[in-house]
Order: structure tokens, then C-alpha cells, then sequence
């Protein structure tokens, strides 16, 4: 195919017909209109262009942009998000195309939706023997407990997504619906910002029709099932280890919703509360992406770790939407495209105006017979998405590629188990463009089309969808990871598209809005981690350099770097081992993931909290968490580069994150483990027995010296240390400074209590900082440091269990009615 | 031949620390089912003061909520029973469908209320389909067979072939690794027989409930040495309808039982679950009479 050295030379007609010259006459590029064709060149003009004269260039920064954004995606069972494969070759559609594409979409869902109401409601369809009920109870999304309950918004679905593909005549075919909680909307809104930013111009030139009015008409609709003006909506994910969740955390945010995991809400009364750090707040509606067994282990599986216990009784009582109907799944059922043509007529009047695959399914005799009969020319595979025992687990296989084996398996359950299978007719798929390497390929495609309720109820599709581009023709065996790229989609719009939306009907706002207690927890966490980084950091340069002073191994090492040692081992920083060398010792400090301490597993655990609170954390700080951590080079190099790192994230985090009560979090979370850290410095190296080198390397540890000098002339005197480290109000390292931040921030932080008295945690934050402001330097001793230290601690303890999930303690704000 | 039965059906809950805001389901009152009849039924959970307790569900299972909003270290729920079984044995009949006629029904069935044979057919979350078992259960199930003779063969087969060892497995224990030591107790080897007939075709159920444990001649019966016991409803076609079969005794369903739920498995019908907030562990003591009057 056209090689990217011809690329970067040829003009786009010139690129479009070598490319049709060896893809197939079927290629939606080569089969194309006039005004297509046109379309096309004008796409190639702009995405070359933005590449500097080279696509794959293009594609880098695409790709680039992507990754900002924060765009990622997970496999079953792997640790480590992966990079999503996109290709910067958009499909393009005519708008007349595309019309007769999003009828069929919204007939889909409107007979969906119809299907939902007739199965989890008066069950007519069944018991005209329209649906046989084993067709239905062999789906494992069936929840025959969900039956009778009324949505409380009106409607059973309120986002919906078909898979279509194009056979190589052009013309379209339903392969799979998607009724429980499509995902993909967020990588297809992603796909375009990532392109629109690298080839600014292909917007206007080709007039895309933007994506942000779907957006805004979905919120609108999620809205609209709610009962009181301006509600509160969240996203509930399954959590960070799902698959989607990077899309599931950049929707809510692109949409203003809440993210929130199950245990970040409560029951009471038939209402679903958030757990805020202003106590309990209503939740009007979830937009629920689990699996909706999981959703609430009292009602359904009781299995269900990552659930709300009550919430299908407050649903059914009318006190929360979820949104889709809890059960909506079912319609996922490969068998149901056996039964749309004859459910289109029956309830609609009409018949599809899209096919779906042609399938039979076996739980019927003559459909059954028809299977067995035709084999060879059917693709076999399980009625449910379930695993039947005559097939290999998730396979779905043509019956002529049946080894002899595999077929007496399959006739022997067939025999046994019809019910668990069925036929479908061969699809094949026309091809597109896609940029692979070094040249443009010609591949398979499906499209995924979105569809929602706007504000009326009435459904809107989303202008664009997102491409899936496989290695093979088969791509129903496709999904991302297994070689497959992801594409825009644009659809030719016929006016004008305006580079901005009108923003007069947005609002303005300062509140920053609800903060869960999880957030809270996380972010105050992540603050604590980062300072202990830094400290044990600290420590290991202090150390270090002291042992390169003194050249002479450990019989040489001054007393103040055993003391450093013994200290970085009391920190849990290093396992404890006699013998170590001290620099054996500050190179394990640094990088041991098998100390609780090290600089290495304390990143690791930051990161770990980035990445679950990702959605609160800008892309820089994000980008500075997740950098690999500095394995080679010189000691004194890593060390630079950590140290480097670290003061960038201070940095951000004091100069770039505004001033909310999240930030306070964050910071409060710093101050507390600065103090403890400075309690147990200054208990160590300005104990009443300490040496003039126990001194000077506090003031080191301190980042002190200078400050020190400026003041004494005379050189080093313990008291004078201890004040400046410990008691000293304008030094931001001090221990003083420490615990008057801390008042202040719990000052700030919204009260339970509205009878004026102070909380526990602030209480003790009081004591703490009276306490700072009376001791004089004489007292500071390693006893009174110990004393100190437990204080901050209890204040740390106090706002977890005043702020945070983990004191398992609902709490209810006193004298207040429940918002 | 009728036989009534005072039960008492105590679980005694203890946790290591305090915990709070605990939810729970209760799925110990009986159903109303043929050829027993329940004469009363009452539920009372220590700490009392706490409880919302009312039925929310009927149907298969009488289900209620419950709730202790007040932090405690311990939950004592106790029902006492009184119900009345008249119910005779069942016996194949000459005219029985076959293995195979009674699958085309159930799977054709129009069925879709509590007792369709639908609800029963496919594997469900603690049973999932086993090719081993479905392997051993068709030496059995042959297509052209009697379907309640080979059910009960089936019944008979576990009886025989398994090891009763409550020391082996668990709640969560899956049929197929039941099946692999030949050993569990009444739940497992409920669950491996439904998954052997629903891998034939077969609608299969499990039941929880309770059965008479028959004294020693000579010895007295003993108190608490009961649990909740576990068996197996089968599909034998429209005219047979639901007949219950007992693996861990080899017997049919009949008088020495009593039948409190029937679910798709054990998940389904668990007599108390639920969640709580709170730290540490809990542990879970259970003690049932059984005494026929």
C-alpha cells in the first residue's frame, strides 16, 4: 500500500488513488460520491498538514493529546492501564447518510425501550408466546426481582448505542445493541478533541458537526429524570480497576457529574445520600456504568462488594433514578436479534429500518433444525454471551472451521441444551482507511452510534460515534487490545460549524461544588504521602553527603550519619539489617519497594491515589505522579531528579490548585506529616546530648542554615536550633507553622455543628497550637518532641474519623433537616 | 400420616469490634407450598429496639429487611415454627415423559410466572455450567428414560457415591469442586444435582428448609444437632410438575420435610445475609430443633 515516504510527498487525490488501487472496490473511501470524495482529500490536506507534511507525524500528536487528556483504558486482569491505539484517518459520512443512519438508531432504541417496559412490566410479549420466556431467563442480566418496579424518571433507557458494520455494498446492518450503560461516548469525545487540536482546520473546512450539543442534550436528559429542579447527579463507577474507568472519570467531568463509587453513598429512608464532607447530601439520580447485578448487594448479589446496600428499594420506592433501568442488559442478549424483526412489527407497526444480523436461535425446533441443517454457512455462538459447554469459552466459530471434535461437542449439547445457542448469518465488512505504521492499510471497521434523551424525553444521536478498525474481517472477535485502532467519526454537516459554542445560557459559578468524603480522604492522603517522600529524600541527601564528607565506609561514618541511618530505619524507609554500609543503606532508603518507606513505595502509593482520584487532579500533576521511577544513573543524579520532582509538585499544588476545601485537604494532609516528621527530627538531632554535627545536619534536614546564619553569628547553640526548627512562626518548615496552618484550614472547613461549639478535631488542633505557642526552646527536649508528635497524630485520626469513610460512622449533620 | 413440627431456628452473630448500621436479609418464614401448611411463625432479633423488619418480597421466598442503625457486637435472630406436613411420597409412573420430552417442554414452556420451568433451566451465579458433572450426570439421563426414575437415580447415585464431610467446603464452595472430592453437605450435593440436570435440560431448583432428624431407637433426640438442610426440586413436565428429591438422604421430598424457600440456588435463599459497616471479623453460630409434636 501507499508507503508514508510517498505520503509525505503526494498530493491527497494522488494519495486516495494509490491507496484504491489495492483496496478493495467495497472501501467506503474508494466507493465514494463526488462531494465524499472531495470530503476525503480535503481531510487528508489538513491531517497532513498538521503532521508537518507527515501522518505519522500527525498521528504522534494526536496520540500525544490523548494521553493529556488522560485517555487510557485497561484489560481484564492487567495492573497497568494501556495507551489507546487510535488511527488519525477519520471516517467520514454524508449528512444524508448519517440521517437515515440515526433513524434507524432511534427506532432501535425507541423498540428497546418498549421491549424494556414489556419485560420488566405486565410481560404481554411473553405471554403471547411472542418471547419465549426461556429466551429471556437465560440471560444472566434478567432480574426477575426488578419486575414491577416503574422507573421513577418514566423511561427504562435513557442512553443507548448500537455496534453497526457496512457490508462492502454499502449498506448497513445493527451487529450488536448496547442497552445497559453504552461506554465509548467519552473516547469518541475524546478522539475529537485530541484531532481537533492537532488539525485545527478540518473542523470548519468540512463543517463537522460538533459533539458538544449531544453532550449537553444527555445532561439535560439525565436531569430531566429527577424529581426537583437543579438535582444532583452522579456517575457511579465500578471503580478505578474497571476497564473504562479513565472514560468513566473524564465523562463526569466533561459533564459536571459527580464521580462517585458505591461506598461513597448511603441509604436512609428510601433516599441515596452522598457522603460529603458536610455530612449527608441527597443524590437525585445515578448514572450507574456496573454491572447492575453488582449494584446492591441486599437486592440482588449479595456478592457485591462495590454496591449500595438499599438502593433497588429506594429505586423502587421512587427515591432515586438509576439510569439505565437496573436489568436493561438483558436486551445484550445475541438472541434478541432473532426476535426484532417480528418485535418491530408487533410494537412499532414497522418494520426495522436497519437489519440486524440474521440469527435463528435453537431454543425453538425449526429454528434449531434450520441451525443444523446449515452449519457450515452459520456462524455458531451462545444465545446469552455465556459460556454453553459446546463451544470453547468465548468462542464463537463458522461451522465449517469446525474441527471434527468441536463439532461432535457442539451436536452432543446441542442435543441436550439447544436453548444455550445460536445461528447467524456471515457478515461481511466493507473496509476504511487506516494509518498502520509506516503506511495506510486498508481494514475492517464497525461504527458505534450513541443515542440519548434530551431534556423532552425525546432521543437525540450523537453526530460522529466512535470507529473500531480491526486486523481481520471478522470483527466481531475484535475488541480493543487484540490489534485493533480506534478512529473519529465525522459527519459532513451542511451549514457552517461556529468554532465556539454560544455560552450565554451557561450559568456562572463559583462554589465549587460537593466534596465526598472519599475525595477528601484521598487527596488529604496523597498530601501525607508526598511530604513523607520528601522527608525520607531529605534524609538519604543529608545522610549521604555526610558519608561522602567522611570517605571512609562505616568505621569512618561520623556518629550523626549512623544517626540518619538508625532514623531512616525507624521511619520504616529501610528493613534493618546489621552490618549495612551506610551507603547500602541510603541507596535502599531511596529505592526498596520492600520497605514501607522507601522513596520508591511511597510514589507507588502516591501514585496509587492519583490515579483513584484522577478526576481532581490536573493533567500535570497527574503526568509528574505517574513518571517512571529514576532506576539508573548516578546516586547523586536520581536523587536530583526525585528531588526535582517533588518540589514541582509542591509547586503545583501551592500555586496551581485552587483554594477549595479539596486543596485544604490536600494541604492539611502535608502539614500534619511535616509535623510529625520535624517532632521526630528535632527529638533526634536537638535531644539535650546532641552533638554540634547533630546540629548542623538538622539545619540541613530543616532546609535551615542560611536562616540560622542570617540570625546567629555566633555559631551553633541548641536553643537557638530548636526555636528556629520547632517554635519559630514565620519559618514554613517549623513545627509551630505546621499547627497554625492546620487550625486555620479547620477553620475554613464546613462545621456539623450548629450550636457554635467546636468539633474534636478542632479541638485538639487548638491544644496542639497553644501548646506550640507557649513551650519555650529549653523545654523542646526529645520527651516533650514524642508528646507532640501524638498530638498530631490525634488531629490526623480526628479528621479521618469527622471527614473520611474509614470510621465506617454514617454521619448525619445534628439539627439540620437532610438536604 | 400428617406430622407437625415445632422449629426453632437460632443464629447467633458475634463481631470482634463494634459495628454499626448492619442490614439484613431474612429468609427464614416457609412458603406457602403444597401438602404443608403453617400454623406460626414468629421472627425476634436481639438488640430489640432496633429492628424494621417487614416481608418484602413473596413469591419463592419470604424475605424480610432488617435493620440495626445502633452500633452492637452481636445479633441474635431466633424464629420459632409451627407447620403442619401432610405429603406423600411420590412414585414414577408408567406414563412419565421421557428425559428428553420433558427438556422440549420446559424450554418451549409459556410459563413465565414464580414456578415456570424457565426460571430454572439455565446456570445461575453459584451454579455455573460443569462439563464434568454434565459428563456424569448423562450416564444416568438418558434422553428416553422415565424422568422421575432417573431423577431419582440420579439422587440415589450422589447418596452412594459422595462422602458426607461438613469439614471440606464452604458457602461459596462451586458444585464443581464438590463434585471433584466427592464430599460436602447437603448444599453441595443439592448444587452438583441441579447441575447435572439443568446440563440435560432439566428445570432444577434448590430448596432450603428443614428435616426431622429421626432418633436411634432408644436414644434421645438430640437438641441443636440440627441445621438448615438443602435439597432439590425437579421439573418432571406439566403433569408431574415440581417433585422434590433429597441427595443427602437419597429420598424423595416427603413428610420429614419442611420447606421454607425455593431459589435458583443457594444464593438466592441464603436464610440471613446482608452487609454492615464496621472493622474486624465476624462469626456466624446457627442451632435448629426440629421436634415433631
Amino acid at each position: 500500500m501507499a508507503d508514508l515516504a510517498d505520503v509525505q510527498i503526494i498530493a491527497s487525490p494522488l494519495l486516495r488513488e494509490t491507496y484504491c488501487a489495492e483496496a478493495g472496490s467495497g472501501d467506503v473511501l474508494c466507493a465514494s460520491s463526488d462531494v465524499l470524495r472531495h470530503a476525503w482529500d480535503a481531510a487528508f490536506d489538513e491531517l497532513i498538514s498538521a503532521g508537518d507534511g507527515d501522518l505519522g507525524q500527525t498521528r504522534d500528536r494526536i496520540q500525544r493529546q490523548i494521553d493529556d487528556i488522560g485517555m487510557s483504558y485497561r484489560m481484564a486482569d492487567e495492573s497497568e492501564e494501556r495507551q489507546w491505539p487510535i488511527s488519525p484517518i477519520p471516517l467520514i459520512l454524508e449528512d444524508a447518510e448519517w440521517q437515515r443512519i440515526s433513524a434507524a438508531v432511534i427506532q432501535r432504541a425507541e423498540l428497546a425501550e418498549l421491549l424494556l417496559a414489556d419485560i420488566y412490566g405486565a410481560q404481554r410479549l411473553i405471554a403471547a408466546g411472542t418471547i419465549p420466556p426461556a429466551a429471556l431467563t437465560g440471560s444472566a442480566h434478567y432480574l426477575r426481582s426488578m419486575v414491577g418496579i416503574a422507573p421513577p424518571g418514566g423511561h427504562f433507557l435513557n442512553v443507548f448505542a448500537c455496534d453497526l458494520g457496512r457490508g462492502p455494498t454499502g449498506d448497513w446492518r445493527v451487529l450488536t445493541d448496547h442497552t445497559r450503560s453504552p461506554a465509548g461516548a467519552g473516547y469518541a469525545l475524546e478522539n475529537r478533541i485530541a484531532a481537533s487540536q492537532v488539525a485545527t482546520g478540518l473542523a470548519s473546512r468540512l463543517n463537522v458537526m460538533r459533539l458538544a450539543p449531544f453532550f449537553s442534550d444527555l445532561r439535560a436528559g439525565l436531569a430531566a429524570a429527577c424529581g426537583r429542579s437543579d438535582p444532583r447527579i452522579a456517575l457511579l463507577t465500578p471503580g478505578r480497576y474497571n476497564q473504562s474507568y479513565a472514560e468513566q472519570a473524564h465523562l463526569a467531568r466533561y459533564l459536571g457529574l459527580l464521580l462517585v463509587e458505591g461506598a461513597d453513598l448511603a441509604v436512609h429512608d428510601n433516599r441515596v445520600y452522598l457522603r460529603t464532607i458536610e455530612g449527608l447530601k441527597r443524590v437525585d439520580a445515578l448514572w450507574q456504568r456496573m454491572d447492575a447485578r453488582l449494584l446492591d448487594p441486599l437486592s440482588l448479589d449479595s456478592r457485591s462488594a462495590i454496591g449500595v446496600p438499599g438502593l433497588i428499594d429506594a429505586f423502587a420506592g421512587g427515591g432515586i433514578a438509576v439510569l439505565n433501568f437496573p436489568g436493561s442488559a438483558v436486551l445484550e442478549s445475541p438472541v434478541f436479534s432473532a426476535f426484532m424483526p417480528k418485535l418491530a412489527q408487533r410494537l412499532l407497526g414497522t418494520p426495522l429500518l436497519m437489519p440486524n444480523i440474521a440469527t435463528w436461535w435453537c431454543g425453538q425446533a425449526r429454528e434449531e433444525a434450520y441451525v443444523r441443517g446449515h452449519l457450515d454457512r452459520l456462524v455458531i455462538a451462545s444465545a446469552f454471551n455465556a459460556n454453553p459447554l459446546g463451544l470453547a469459552p468465548f468462542a464463537e466459530r463458522l461451522g465449517q472451521d469446525m474441527s471434527p471434535e468441536q463439532r461432535a461437542r457442539l451436536e452432543l449439547d446441542l442435543d441436550r441444551r439447544p436453548q444455550d445457542y445460536i445461528g447467524q448469518e456471515v457478515v461481511r465488512l466493507s473496509t476504511m482507511p487506516v494509518l498502520e505504521g509506516q503506511s495506510l492499510q486498508a481494514r475492517p471497521f464497525t461504527l458505534r452510534v450513541f443515542a440519548a434523551r434530551d431534556r423532552q424525553g425525546h432521543w437525540t444521536v450523537m453526530p460522529g460515534g466512535f470507529v473500531r478498525t480491526g486486523p481481520v474481517a471478522d470483527v466481531r472477535a475484535m475488541s480493543i487490545g487484540s490489534g485493533t485502532r480506534s478512529a473519529d467519526v465525522i459527519v459532513l454537516g451542511s451549514v457552517p460549524t461556529p468554532v465556539i459554542s454560544a455560552s450565554s445560557d451557561v450559568a456562572i459559578r463559583r462554589n465549587p461544588g460537593t466534596l465526598p468524603s472519599r475525595v477528601a480522604d484521598n487527596l488529604f492522603w496523597l498530601g501525607r504521602y508526598l511530604e513523607r517522600g520528601e522527608s525520607i529524600l531529605t534524609l538519604v541527601r543529608v545522610g549521604s553527603a555526610g558519608t561522602v564528607e567522611s570517605r571512609a565506609g562505616s568505621a569512618g561514618a561520623s556518629d550523626t550519619t549512623l544517626h540518619i541511618c538508625d532514623h531512616l530505619v525507624a521511619d520504616e524507609a529501610v528493613i534493618d539489617t546489621p552490618d549495612a554500609l551506610p551507603a547500602d543503606i541510603f541507596s535502599r532508603a531511596l529505592s526498596d519497594l520492600s520497605a514501607r518507606a522507601s522513596v520508591a513505595s511511597v510514589m507507588s502509593a502516591c501514585r496509587m491515589i492519583g490515579e483513584g482520584s484522577r478526576e481532581r487532579l490536573s493533567p500535570d500533576f497527574r503526568q509528574l505522579l505517574n513518571m517512571p521511577f529514576p532506576e539508573d544513573g548516578l546516586f547523586q543524579e536520581r536523587h536530583f531528579r526525585l528531588k526535582v520532582r517533588f518540589a514541582a509538585l509542591s509547586g503545583l499544588a501551592a500555586e496551581h490548585m485552587g483554594r477549595t476545601a479539596a486543596w485544604r485537604f490536600h494541604d492539611l494532609g502535608r502539614r500534619i506529616e511535616r509535623g510529625i516528621a520535624l517532632c521526630r527530627l528535632v527529638g533526634d538531632f536537638a535531644s539535650n546530648e546532641a552533638s554540634g554535627e547533630d546540629l548542623l545536619a538538622l539545619l540541613d534536614l530543616c532546609d535551615a542554615q542560611i536562616s540560622y546564619r542570617q540570625r546567629y553569628a555566633t555559631g551553633l547553640a541548641l536553643h537557638p536550633v530548636r526555636d528556629l526548627v520547632g517554635l519559630d512562626p514565620f519559618n514554613p518548615r517549623s513545627i509551630r507553622f505546621q499547627a497554625d496552618t492546620i487550625v486555620a484550614h479547620l477553620e475554613a472547613l464546613p462545621q456539623l455543628r450548629d450550636d457554635g461549639m467546636a468539633e474534636d478535631h478542632q479541638r485538639l488542633a487548638a491544644a496542639l497550637a497553644a501548646r506550640m505557642a507557649m513551650i519555650t526552646a529549653d523545654r523542646l527536649d526529645q520527651e516533650s518532641c514524642v508528646e507532640i508528635e501524638m498530638q498530631f497524630a490525634g488531629v490526623s485520626d480526628a479528621i479521618a474519623q469527622r471527614f473520611f469513610l474509614r470510621g465506617g460512622k454514617v454521619l448525619r449533620a445534628s439539627g439540620m433537616t437532610l438536604a | 400420616m400428617t406430622q407437625t413440627y415445632n422449629i426453632r431456628h437460632r443464629s447467633w452473630c458475634l463481631y470482634e469490634k463494634l459495628v454499626s448500621f448492619a442490614r439484613c436479609n431474612v429468609r427464614l418464614c416457609p412458603i406457602d407450598w403444597p401438602d404443608q401448611n403453617l400454623r406460626h411463625f414468629d421472627l425476634s432479633v436481639q438488640p430489640a429496639g432496633s429492628i424494621a423488619s417487614k416481608p418484602v418480597r413473596m413469591g419463592l421466598v419470604n424475605l424480610s429487611r432488617l435493620v440495626v442503625d445502633d452500633a452492637t457486637t452481636w445479633l441474635d435472630v431466633t424464629s420459632n415454627t409451627q407447620i403442619v406436613v401432610d405429603r406423600p411420597i411420590p412414585v414414577s409412573r408408567p406414563d412419565d415423559r421421557t428425559i428428553a420430552a420433558v427438556a422440549k417442554a420446559a424450554r418451549e414452556s409459556r410459563d413465565i410466572g414464580d414456578l415456570s420451568p424457565a426460571n430454572f433451566l439455565y446456570p445461575s451465579a453459584q451454579i455455573p455450567a460443569d462439563a464434568g458433572i454434565a459428563a456424569w450426570a448423562a450416564e444416568t439421563l438418558a434422553p428416553d428414560r422415565g424422568a422421575v426414575d432417573a431423577i431419582r437415580d440420579l439422587s440415589s447415585r450422589i447418596w452412594a457415591e459422595f462422602r458426607y464431610d461438613g469439614s471440606v467446603t464452604r458457602a461459596d464452595t462451586l458444585p464443581s469442586q464438590a463434585f471433584a472430592m466427592r464430599a460436602g453437605v447437603c448444599q453441595d450435593f443439592a448444587q452438583v444435582m441441579i447441575c447435572g440436570l439443568r446440563s440435560a435440560g432439566l428445570p432444577a431448583a434448590y430448596v432450603s428448609g428443614y428435616i426431622r432428624t429421626v432418633p436411634e431407637d432408644g436414644e434421645a433426640r438430640l437438641m441443636g444437632s440440627d441445621a438448615m438442610h438443602g435439597w432439590v426440586l425437579a421439573w418432571c413436565g406439566e403433569a408431574r410438575g415440581w417433585i422434590g428429591f433429597d441427595p443427602t438422604n437419597g429420598i424423595f421430598m416427603a413428610e420429614d420435610h419442611v420447606l421454607v424457600a425455593v431459589g435458583r440456588d443457594f444464593l438466592d435463599i441464603a436464610p440471613l445475609d446482608g452487609i454492615f459497616t464496621g472493622a474486624g471479623t465476624q462469626s456466624v453460630s446457627v442451632e435448629v430443633d426440629v421436634i415433631p409434636v
